[in-house]
């Protein structure tokens, strides 16, 4: 990561964190509404590779604040969910690894059972998938000066292979916690709670899959790979 | 938090120049063979193609000039592999001498050995198996009991191989061997080439459930190889199989190796395909586009020099997975008899009998997420 995008990720966490209890007014004090806005016109001219890691930590800080709609503008709202939803997946996974690392049953952490293993590996695959989508959506943004048109196919494959990763990531992350994942203190629930409401939010699973179907099938067989590579 | 660090895929030189090139290249040689083979194509052996391959320069690319390759870029080499699945070309001949037995012979062989097999891969013309598994070590490979016993006059090999993908067309198996009387697990192991010729060693076909002779046993009674047959050093044949496996497992193979059946389910279902089917394509295509992203970003990371062990993992458990799944989802939602003469139909027969395989191949499901499982701190 560049030392800019580091030191606008350093100032996001410390901003965020304190938004938790004060709500939406330190982001916007703290002037993220301009990340995007070019430096000429006074502002912080960032692209999307900087919103992309921007939003990865408001979805892991303060998923039930609009940060996203602060920063982007509508049409690029499902790309700006993709980024939330890789933030917020990674955090389930942390929590997740974390729990089993600590909680002891039969006599060891959680985390030496195989099958506990298996189940989390399973799920970083998901969040590594995610990961990955939210970052080439982001060089396919920045590559066509953010112009949501352009970036379609992204935007659509994207945010559906987002939206379909969240079943198996909730599912995991509340399995390997047991009942206290389930209480309302403990932290998961912040991020998987959104995650849910996520994958229903500008455009589910049916919408994307049918728009993205509907396009590539007119690409034909082999359109679909060499519209791949020039991208 | 940012978990993984995404690797850009920036590979040197005008790769559009060389994407069009390999293209315009199939068009005039690719043979327009059935489109079973293509589908599964990493397993589709044709001498010719493989040696007409090798000719124009597309195997052995990273290997330098001085043994017949290229001196490309290994981004270079990804984007001709990518190219040449996603056509269906059948590479299966030469797919595993150029992948990895190459590149480990570079890494930590002899000059003899340098010398010996590297213009012959790079020409496509020398084709090399992996001999790793034998009756009693399959996913616990320490388990390895073929022995190698070092006499005056050589290597004497004793002990049995199996499921070696390639043994009856290949000219040379990279074995791992216990070298160590007495030694136990993953100490006192080495690896030889084996050219199989050589007298004591009996190849016999295991015929797969789809019909194919792909693998086989293969058999060492008493077998004398020479001194300069060991790679590398002697008693370090683990550490060395286990970067080999990281060639293995890093490739656009992993989630390119049936395209064909979604290329063929697109060309089926039309310009206006039934909502249904426009669903599934839909899905099917952000997987892999997305699968397509992590295993570029694996392969930059494989290129700067780091160790990509657990990125390579998740692209194989991915990969496989999304393999696995389409043929059971095609069949899922699209009518098709089990006889269907039509490409879709026979593809769609070929793929679901072959597809048990790809997750036990190079390392099974259960071994990969162990694998990943270490990467996040478990083991
Ligand atoms: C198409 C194909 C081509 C192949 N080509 C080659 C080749 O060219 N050269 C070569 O050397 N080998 C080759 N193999 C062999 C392959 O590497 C082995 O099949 C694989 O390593 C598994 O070994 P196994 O078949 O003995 O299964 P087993 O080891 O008996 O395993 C059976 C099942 O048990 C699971 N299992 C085993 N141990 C554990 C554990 N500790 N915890 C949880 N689950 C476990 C496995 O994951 C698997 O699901 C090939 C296999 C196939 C299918």
């Amino acid at each position: 990561m560049s030392a800019a995008r580091e030191m606008l990720c350093d100032t996001a966490r410390a901003v965020f964190a304190e938004a938790v209890t004060a709500g939406i007014a330190p982001v916007e004090e703290a002037g993220f509404a301009l990340l995007l806005v070019p430096e000429a016109d006074g502002g912080f001219g960032g692209d999307w590779g900087d919103v992309n890691a921007v939003l990865q930590i408001a979805g892991v800080i303060i998923p039930d604040l609009p940060v996203a709609a602060l920063i982007a503008s509508d049409a690029l709202q499902p790309a700006a969910t993709v980024s939330l939803m890789a933030g917020a997946m990674g955090q389930a996974l942390v929590l997740s690894i974390e729990h089993v690392n600590t909680r002891h049953q039969f006599g060891r952490p959680l985390g030496k059972f195989q099958a506990v293993q298996q189940s989390l590996a399973v799920m970083a695959c998901e969040v590594r998938a995610v990961e990955a989508a939210a970052g080439a959506l982001a060089a396919r943004l920045d590559a066509v000066g953010l112009d949501p048109s352009a970036a379609g196919f992204e935007i659509a494959a994207a945010k559906l292979r987002a939206n379909r990763a969240v079943g198996v990531v909730t599912a995991i992350a509340h399995q390997v916690h047991g009942a206290i994942g389930f209480t309302r203190e403990y932290d998961l629930n912040r991020v998987t709670i959104a995650l849910m409401r996520w994958r229903g939010e500008q455009g589910n699973d049916a919408y994307w899959a049918a728009r993205l179907g509907r396009q590539v099938a007119g690409l034909r067989g082999r359109g679909l790979w060499e519209a791949l590579t020039v991208r | 938090m940012q978990g993984f660090a995404l690797y850009p895929f920036d590979p040197p030189g005008d790769i559009g120049a060389l994407r069009a090139e390999l293209r315009a290249w199939l068009a005039v040689n690719q043979p327009q063979g059935d489109i079973v083979a293509r589908a599964n194509c990493w397993a589709s052996f044709d001498a010719d193609f493989s040696r007409a391959l090798g000719a124009a320069g597309y195997i052995g690319m990273t290997l330098p000039t001085r043994y017949g390759g290229g001196d490309r870029h290994p981004l270079e080499r990804y984007v001709i592999i990518e190219e040449l699945l996603a056509a269906g070309a059948p590479v299966g001949a030469h797919w595993i001498a150029d992948r990895q037995t190459g590149p480990l012979i570079l890494r930590y062989g002899s000059e003899e050995q340098r010398e010996r097999y590297l213009p012959g891969i790079a020409r496509g013309e020398l084709y090399a198996c992996i001999g790793l598994s034998e009756p009693g070590a399959g996913s616990d490979l320490a388990a390895v009991r073929t022995t190698a016993r070092e006499t005056a006059e050589g290597w004497r090999v004793s002990g049995q191989k199996i499921w070696t993908t390639g043994a009856h067309f290949s000219h040379v198996m990279l074995a791992l061997v216990r070298t160590e009387e007495g030694s136990e697990r993953n100490a006192g192991l080495s690896q030889l080439l084996i050219d199989l010729d050589t007298p004591g060693i009996t190849i016999r076909p295991i015929i797969d459930m789809a019909g194919h002779h792909d693998f086989n046993e293969v058999f060492f009674d008493d077998v004398l190889v020479p001194h300069g047959a060991l790679v590398g050093t002697r008693g370090q044949g683990w550490q060395q199989v286990t970067a080999e496996l990281g060639l293995e497992r890093s490739g656009p193979e992993r989630y390119l190796s049936s395209h064909a059946l979604l290329a063929t389910l697109i060309d089926a279902a039309g310009a206006d395909p039934d909502p249904a089917v426009a669903v599934l394509i839909g899905e099917l295509t952000a997987e892999m586009w997305t699968l397509r992203q992590l295993s570029m970003s694996t392969a930059a990371k494989l290129a700067v020099g780091e160790d990509p062990m657990v990125e390579a993992s998740v692209v194989k458990e991915l990969g496989n997975a999304f393999e696995q799944e389409m043929p059971r989802r095609v069949q899922a939602i699209v009518d098709c008899p089990w006889d269907d003469p039509g490409d879709l139909g026979r593809l769609l027969r070929a793929l679901l009998i072959a597809s048990p395989s790809f997750s036990l191949r190079g390392g099974t499901r259960e071994v990969i997420r162990g694998i990943i499982a270490r990467g996040l701190g478990l083991r």
